[in-house]
């Protein structure tokens, strides 16, 4: 329904996983947690449509969502859940090497203040091994900033658009990400994000140090990063206990709660389609 | 044992009968059936037997090795059983000889219930005091005393004290301090007769009419007991399937039975004493009292009563010779998808552990889905465990649902395996239909869980299942339903024409209907908020819709646009005539691949 089902390629995703092909998934009757989330589940600002299904990730989201007054709350994990299940078979990487970085991201319409340089300079310390920077399209595409980022010896990537209104998301954008993390040792980040969930879950060391940045308009409802800080201490540092940081990552992305084929195809409206993904 | 004069000659009439009065009711009333048992029970062969106030005929039948007496006040209910007893006197309690005593006195409608209209009235103290005169040493009282502020009062609608009924020429409430209001009361009101308690039992769902009996003492102590849960939620279900009532009496029962509270709350309490001082010396068949059941029970359309018996190897099933069929009806005997063969509970074990049904409500309320994977999974793996090679399940397996099944740590026990299917059932069916038992519940009940308000009942059976760990379809749980009418059909004795009218139910339920059953005026009102919010859901979907196809076809209409500027632009035309010729060859190409695939289609036709 919304179309920030789309982003990252979730929706399809969730299609794949739910039998409906490769195609254009259909329409979803609710609204899918989009990124790891410290408030309601939903994006600050996100339109919202009374008891329209939430699609939550977490049971400690849903709680949360629940005492802010959201109804029909549904925790079925985060879509990375689907497609670490559907790609569980995969032939294990030949060899995980250096650390896949991902330096803090706002979204289109955010602008993030801080010093890359600084940043740079602190992975550069930090990192035992060969670093590959990701920067969401929207710095990707900013040349002067990915020069920062190529001049310091770093490998430069981005897995794709996540699209917008409906367009050009790209359908394979998490599994890129997902061939990414195989390849790399370490994961990490100067805030904890969903990127750094997905790292755990796909077997990276994680890692959250350097300057946060900060948002310009950042949403303080929920109370930002300083409460992230508070709230997971234990994944904050540049070396975190591993068993520790699995086991959060299993409740924050709901691994345990990831519905069987048919249970999906009924929580998100697709049970009785008229057509099937086009 | 009756003797061989005409009924007209047994009837007594020492005055105070009313002649234009009846206490029983038109039909029979199947529900006594515990009281009869436990009747039939605490009466010794050839004792001889008061039996006080109104009752069933079937309890007098019970009653068929004793010689009894009825004390009735009303003249036509004595004309009516006069077939069945030694004796009827007509009358109140000071109809009853002085003299006279009895080795027991059956008291099962209550004290109230044997004074007359007419005479002096005695009240509740002096009729048990008349009573508890006619019994001789060592002689045992059946008593039924009603709780005011019992389940039964609870959940009515109506008030107790506004009754307006033929009955209520005087109400008994709990303001009359002549009456005892709960167990210890009952119990020092029969001392200070002489009489010891022996046993008390809840009376549950309607002291009028208990379909189950069970020892009070034991019901608060175990309060985690699945078969208690079990009993009550079948009585109250049962019980209470036609009236209106405030809240759900299934539920409530549940509750007090985990809070310690069932025999405080029981609707109703029967209670065994016996006359003091205990007989010095052995007198026949009264010497020994014979042990008391931890639990009586009416189940099935048939009507027998299953007793839960304690014994030194635990709790036991007994079926007493007089709730055995003569012969357990052969699957081949009949179409019915499910039989019935009591006489193999008989001795067995009653098993141990919670009611999976009430195991499922608590994780659901709770939204502690890992306590639901691991039940639901635990419940799953358990049916498939036992499904034969062609994945069917047989017997009394088929028949497994939550709310037949105990949980006892991580072993699950199907309660009384009685009940046995005629024909296997696809293991995936029957958790369809276990499930499908218990997302109604969850949905109709107003149960929070969970889920979301989108689902109908089907597609929750579906989710549930992906929790249990198995992908089911919608077809397999339009199967479960099918399932569930042919073996509720036969469960309560309907013929066709009722199993039609079942099973339309069962496909047409919503999650915005209330349960059914009892007609709970909580349940309703839960129903139509249910309504009301996804109405609200519903509305402000449309308006999100419309504001989104405005908002789409406003882009629609700008697509439309640039298209018609780019079509009319020298470019475009150049571009079209440029490839006039590969779309008209394309054409041909397509009305020939046409015509062929016509003339391949009506070839095999023409051979045919």
């Amino acid at each position: 329904m919304h179309h920030a089902n789309h982003f990252y390629g979730h929706a399809h995703v969730l299609a794949r996983y739910a039998g409906l092909g490769d195609g254009h998934p259909p329409r979803i009757n609710g609204y899918v947690q989009h990124g790891w989330n410290i408030g309601d589940g939903l994006a600050p600002g996100h339109p919202y449509v009374e008891r329209t299904p939430s699609l939550l990730w977490s049971e400690q989201t849903r709680r949360r969502a629940w005492s802010v007054g959201r109804r029909n709350l549904v925790v079925i994990g985060a879509p990375f859940v689907y497609l670490l299940a559907m790609r569980a078979a995969d032939p294990p990487p030949e060899r995980r090497e250096g650390t896949i970085w991902y330096p803090f991201h706002g979204w289109e319409g955010q602008h993030v203040r801080g010093d890359h340089r600084e940043l740079i300079a602190r992975i550069r310390d930090t990192e035992p091994g060969p670093v590959t920077v990701c920067l969401y399209w929207h710095e990707y595409g900013m040349r002067r900033v990915r020069r920062l980022y190529e001049d310091a010896g770093f490998r430069v990537i981005c897995h794709g658009y996540r699209g917008h209104w409906w367009r050009d998301t790209d359908p394979y954008f998490l599994d890129k990400q997902l061939g990414e993390l195989r390849r790399h040792r370490r994961v990490a980040s100067n805030r904890l994000t969903s990127a750094i969930f997905y790292g755990i879950a796909a077997g990276c060391e994680p890692a959250v140090y350097g300057d946060p940045m900060v948002l310009a308009d950042e949403d303080p409802t929920f109370g930002g990063t300083a409460r992230i800080r508070r709230q997971w201490p234990e994944l904050h540092g540049e070396v975190v206990d591993l068993p520790t940081a699995v086991a959060i990552a299993r409740d924050e992305l709901g691994t345990d709660h990831r519905c069987t084929p048919a249970a999906l195809r009924e929580l998100l409206g697709w049970a009785n389609l008229q057509e099937g993904t086009s | 044992m009756t003797t061989q004069t005409s009924p007209a000659d047994r009837i007594v009439l020492p005055g105070g009968e009313m002649l234009a009065w009846s206490d029983l009711p038109e039909g029979h009333s199947p529900a006594a059936e515990p009281l009869a048992a436990l009747a039939a029970l605490v009466v010794p062969a050839g004792a001889r037997v008061l039996v006080a106030g109104p009752h069933d005929p079937a309890l007098l039948d019970r009653l068929a090795h004793a010689e009894v007496t009825c004390l009735l006040r009303s003249y036509p209910d004595g004309v009516a059983l006069a077939a069945r007893a030694a004796r009827v006197v007509v009358g109140g309690p000071a109809g009853l000889a002085d003299d006279e005593r009895f080795d027991v006195v059956i008291a099962g409608s209550g004290l109230d219930a044997v004074e007359s209209v007419e005479g002096a009235r005695l009240g509740w103290g002096g009729v048990l005091a008349r009573l508890a005169g006619a019994l001789r040493p060592g002689g045992t009282l059946l008593l039924r005393v009603d709780n005011p502020v019992g389940l039964r009062r609870l959940v009515d609608a109506d008030p107790w004290y506004a009754r307006r009924d033929d009955h209520a020429w005087t109400i008994a409430g709990v303001l009359d301090t002549d009456h005892p209001a709960n167990r210890e009361q009952v119990r020092d009101r029969l001392a200070q007769v002489g009489l010891h308690t022996r046993a008390c039992f809840a009376a549950y769902p309607d002291p009028e009419a208990p379909r189950a009996l069970i020892d009070a003492d034991r019901l608060a102590r175990h309060t985690t007991s699945g078969l208690f849960d079990a009993l009550l939620h079948e009585a109250c279900v049962d019980g209470l399937a036609t009236a209106t009532v405030l809240q759900d009496p299934a539920r409530l029962a549940a509750d007090a039975l985990h809070a310690g509270l069932g025999a405080v709350l029981a609707p109703g309490w029967v209670v065994v004493a016996s006359r003091q001082p205990a007989p010095d010396t052995a007198d026949g068949p009264y010497a020994a009292p014979v042990p008391l059941p931890v639990a009586l029970s009416r189940s099935g359309p048939d009507g027998e009563v299953l007793e839960v018996v304690d014994d030194p190897r635990g709790w036991r099933w007994r079926l007493r010779s007089a709730d055995r069929r003569a012969e357990p009806a052969a699957p081949f005997a009949t179409r019915e998808a499910v039989h019935r063969d009591t006489a193999t509970l008989d001795g067995e074990p009653v098993p141990e552990g919670r009611l999976l049904r009430t195991l499922l409500l608590d994780a659901a309320l709770r939204r502690d889905l890992h306590t639901l994977r691991r039940l639901l999974h635990g419940y799953a793996a358990w049916l498939m465990g036992q499904a034969g090679p062609d994945g069917t399940l047989g017997d009394a397996a088929a028949l497994a649902t939550v709310d037949t099944v105990l949980v006892d740590e991580e072993r699950y026990t199907l309660l009384d395996p009685s009940w046995r299917a005629t024909v296997p059932v696809a293991a995936e069916v029957v958790l369809a239909r276990g499930l499908r038992r218990f997302a109604t519940t969850l949905v109709t009940g107003g149960y929070a869980h969970p889920w979301t308000s989108t689902l109908d009942v089907a597609g929750l059976t579906v989710v549930l299942a992906g929790v249990a760990g198995h992908d089911l379809d919608r077809a397999t749980v339009a199967a479960a339903v099918d399932i569930e009418a042919a073996v509720t059909a036969a469960v309560r004795g309907l013929g066709t024409e009722g199993r039609a009218v079942l099973l339309s139910e069962l496909r047409s339920v919503e999650p915005t209907d209330p349960p059914a059953g009892p007609r709970s005026y909580q349940q309703l009102r839960e129903a139509w908020l249910r309504q009301r919010e996804e109405l609200k859901r519903v509305t402000a979907l449309l308006k999100w819709t419309e504001d989104l196809l405005t908002s789409r076809e406003r882009a629609l209409r700008r697509a439309e646009v640039t298209i018609n500027l780019l079509s009319g632009s020298m470019s475009y035309r150049v571009g079209r005539l440029a490839i006039t010729p590969a779309r008209l060859a394309r054409r041909g190409a397509r009305a020939a691949r046409r015509r062929l695939r016509d003339a391949m289609a009506t070839k095999p036709k023409e051979q045919q």
